[in-house]
């Protein structure tokens, strides 16, 4: 990190936030082209865009690895741009290219974000691009002469010879730094209105050292301008420019000599003051906006950082409301006026809510867009045709969630890719057609997100799997008693890998087990579903949001516990022992319609000392996490409430006390806390 | 303990840039049983009174659960049970220190706050190296009006319970 300055990082982020975005564009619209086998003249255009303001923004940052290459993807469908039938002779390859640019710039954005960042210059990949332009130039060899001049990396030889030619010579404010960037932010404003354009020293975007240069001697612009548009609107442009001390227009200068650099007539120029009227700037951006229609988005970017303290300020509104609700000083007073002015305010912090719940809510099609990508990628490599069948894809969850489902999801595709899907002979010896499908669907179940993953693959082999079992010591009870379902969940147990082969996909040992871990880390369940030849089918359960849940509050000695509400199947006090079984080693379970649960205590399962110890005394609830149910003791029932989830200090944390059965815990109206039990850990340890 | 100390962290900062030399050399004591310990102040976010401790179960005694801290839930430790004394009931003199170490904040239960007191770095004695666990945490000793004050390393003080994080 040691080129980047610490007062950039604002802009860096900027720049992160920036690039990725417009990569998920490109990736979205070449796939969509891909798809169709090419490349509408809209699809052309915005990645010519999307790779213009990439390299704007990496030559500003100072990343010349990136925006070389995006230099190089931008040359190239200039040229498309300009015919576009010279695509038919190397779309394939230009559609790997631009994958392949695609990934480059991920990989570079990332390290930038980790530490350890090293600016590489992908020579390999810039120079196959200019071998696919130099293809398409040699098939339309007529054209190049005019592409030439605007191409910034020919040499501005041609068309020079134009009486429209006019020569600005402008001067940077002293000491504003970052001259080369400045100059090419200059030329790219005054661009629309040029039909021709180029400058001395040339592309100063991608040599840094020019800055001195421009500093030293100013910065010379060679244009002719546009149909409809004058010398004046140009220098109009100029005028509003930031940090320019002067300019001045050389009239009339010999066509020949503008390649010369003037450096003699820098001081001259650098002395003249800048031409008369100063331009309203309302007339400037009016035309500017008039030559660029773009559809204007009414989207804001926030810092994440900002939502979550919103968040959490809300969460403490709603406690602080309670706390006044249930404040003491107004036990047994009647005020009428007071109840009514009070329901007010609590409709309005359940909606203020609501509203910043949504904020934090994104759609699933970014991640499902992202598999896509993969399914390529991987149907090329593997020779396997894949189809990715996404439905559902408007269903949002929150921005935590999102962000931790997409590593399982790709994990789960690649898996489904590399050992579901047959190959096509296999596919057609079986009767199945040779393109594979794999359904990516999500929909909204109460406060749940339900996503399932369905493949049309060889499906799960049982026989297979308990014998890999076996053999890795994952069993424990006798393999007669498994039913299928068990089986099947066998895969995600640590230790346990389907394929010996090693792979460059997947199959390194981690699994399906880190899988199920990142997916139950958001609390999430994963399921599994297979047939033989058929396929295999994953549902994923995961909640709409980490942040606010319903809870139900219970006692256990002096502790206040929550139980959300969603794990809860119901609750129920015994009247006598009559339907409690006993164990052989003592542990309690009970009958509940036919079906055998097992008792936890609570006050014994976290040893916290309760008077209550009789079953009858207490209440029971029968609680479910994935396929496990079991029937929890505690207390007293204090209610349900809407509770914001906090999870403990990071002090707390080498206590692994999620795993023990507490995922976080939560302020109550009152002040007080109150620990949120972990459904799934409880039912699994005490297993 | 009518003192009551609070800094925010502006205070903080700009504490930090002026008078850092100032900060540092002063201390917050406070008892455990006869002994008077010193923190540094910097390390010092706010003392409150003992209040209603939410326990964990699983975590180790001596971290006796999670307070409200207007809003923010903050675990608290009991001093007497860290420096492996004998617990006693809390009265109306316990206090908690809230003291901020690696950007966590940390309730510390102590049996009541004295005084602030300055000490310039020529009165500071270094602590004599023995086995015993106590002296471990010793950052320096002062001897001041008679009196002696055992000077914590905070980070000493805790380097168990952040070990692993």
């Amino acid at each position: 990190m040691s080129t980047i300055d610490p007062g950039m990082e604002a802009l860096m982020e900027a720049f992160i936030y920036e690039s990725t975005t417009l990569l998920e564009q490109l990736d979205e619209i070449m796939l969509e082209s891909e798809k169709e086998k090419n490349i509408s003249e809209d699809s052309i255009n915005e990645i010519f865009r999307i790779m213009h303001t990439i390299k704007g923004s990496a030559a500003m940052m100072g990343f010349t690895g990136i925006s070389s290459l995006a230099h190089s993807v931008e040359d190239m469908f200039f040229l498309i741009r300009e015919d576009p039938t010279r695509l038919h002779a190397v779309s394939e390859v230009i559609f790997d290219l631009v994958f392949q640019a695609s990934d480059f710039f991920k990989q570079e954005i990332e390290s930038i974000q980790g530490d350890g960042f090293e600016d590489t210059v992908p020579t390999e990949l810039i120079a196959k691009m200019k071998e696919q332009a130099a293809i398409m130039k040699g098939e339309a060899p007529a054209v190049e002469a005019s592409s030439s001049a605007e191409a910034p990396t020919e040499a501005p030889t041609a068309a020079v010879n134009n009486s429209g030619h006019k020569q600005i010579h402008v001067i940077f404010d002293d000491g504003c730094q970052m001259e080369n960037l400045r100059a090419f932010s200059l030329l790219n404003q005054i661009k629309d209105y040029c039909s021709l354009l180029y400058s001395d020293p040339e592309n100063p975007e991608l040599n840094p050292a020019s800055s001195d240069e421009i500093a030293k001697n100013g910065f010379t612009i060679f244009c002719e301008p546009a149909e409809n548009t004058t010398i004046d609107d140009i220098l109009k442009v100029i005028e509003n420019s930031l940090n320019i001390k002067s300019y001045g227009l050389l009239e009339d200068e010999e066509p020949a000599a503008p390649a010369a650099p003037p450096p003699a007539e820098a001081p001259k120029a650098a002395a003249a003051p800048a031409p008369a009227k100063p331009a309203p700037a309302a007339a400037a951006s009016a035309s500017s906006s008039a030559a660029k229609p773009s559809a204007k988005q009414s989207l804001l970017s926030v810092n994440q950082s900002k939502l979550d303290h919103l968040m959490d300020l809300v969460g403490e509104l709603v406690t602080a409301e309670s706390m006044v609700a249930s404040n003491p000083d107004l036990r047994g007073l009647k005020l009428d006026n007071f109840t009514k002015s009070f329901r007010e305010l609590r409709k309005l912090t359940d909606e203020l809510q609501d509203v910043v719940m949504s904020i934090r809510m994104v759609p699933l099609n970014g991640t499902f867009q992202k598999m896509n990508r993969i399914v390529r990628d991987m149907s090329k490599k593997l020779g396997k045709p894949v189809e990715l069948v996404t439905v559902g894809g408007e269903t949002e969850v929150d921005k935590t969630i999102n962000d931790a489902i997409a590593d399982p999801f790709m994990h789960m595709i690649r898996n489904s890719m590399d050992h579901a899907i047959e190959s096509p002979e296999e596919r057609r010896a079986k009767g199945k057609p040779e393109q594979g499908t794999i359904t990516m669907s999500a929909r909204n179940v109460g406060g749940e997100i339900i996503v399932d993953i369905i493949d049309d693959g060889c499906g799960l082999n049982p026989a297979k799997l308990l014998e890999k079992a076996r053999n890795n010591g994952l069993l424990t009870k006798p393999e007669s008693e498994y039913t299928e379902k068990e089986i099947f969940h066998l895969i995600m147990l640590p230790g346990f890998s389907t394929n010996e082969a090693v792979t460059e996909y997947s199959g390194r040992g981690v699994g399906m087990d880190v899988v199920r871990k990142n997916v139950e880390k958001v609390g999430g369940t994963i399921s599994i579903d297979s047939k033989k030849d058929v396929g295999t089918t994953f549902t994923i359960k995961i909640p709409l949001t980490l942040a606010i849940m319903d809870g139900m509050e219970i006692r256990v000695g002096n502790s206040t516990m929550t139980v959300p509400i969603t794990s809860i199947k119901q609750s129920f006090k015994l009247y006598d022992n009559s339907q409690v079984l006993y164990n052989s080693d003592g542990s309690e379970m009970m009958m509940i319609r036919g079906e055998c649960y097992p008792i936890i205590r609570l006050h014994s399962y976290f040893g916290i000392d309760s008077e209550v110890t009789d079953l009858t005394e207490g209440i029971v609830l029968q609680v479910e996490s994935g396929n496990n149910i079991a029937c929890i003791f505690a207390d007293e029932l204090i209610g349900e409430q809407q509770v914001v989830v906090k999870p403990f200090p990071h002090f707390l944390s080498k206590y692994n006390l999620k795993e023990r059965g507490l995922s976080g815990c939560t302020i109550l109206g009152n002040g007080s806390i109150s620990l949120i039990l972990d459904v799934r850990s409880i039912l699994n340890n005490e297993r | 303990m009518g003192e009551q100390i609070k800094t925010t962290p502006e205070e903080n900062q700009s504490a930090q840039s002026n008078q850092m030399d100032d900060l540092d050399s002063r201390y917050l004591t406070f008892l455990i049983g006869d002994a008077v310990y010193g923190i540094a102040l910097t390390n010092v976010l706010e003392i409150i009174n003992i209040q209603s401790i939410t326990q964990v179960p699983n975590i180790p005694p001596h971290i006796k659960g999670i307070i409200n801290l207007r809003g923010k839930v903050i675990p608290v430790l009991d001093a007497r049970l860290k420096m492996y004394k004998e617990e006693r009931p809390y009265d109306d003199k316990t206090c908690i220190i809230v003291i901020t170490i690696h950007d966590m904040h940390i309730g510390l239960i102590v049996d009541s706050v004295s005084e602030v007191i300055t000490s310039d770095r020529n009165h500071l004695a270094t602590p004599p190296k023995t086995g015993m666990d106590d002296a471990q945490f010793l950052a320096s000793i002062i001897e001041q009006d008679n009196k002696v004050i055992l000077n914590i390393n905070i980070e000493k003080f805790f380097q168990n319970d952040l070990f692993g994080l």
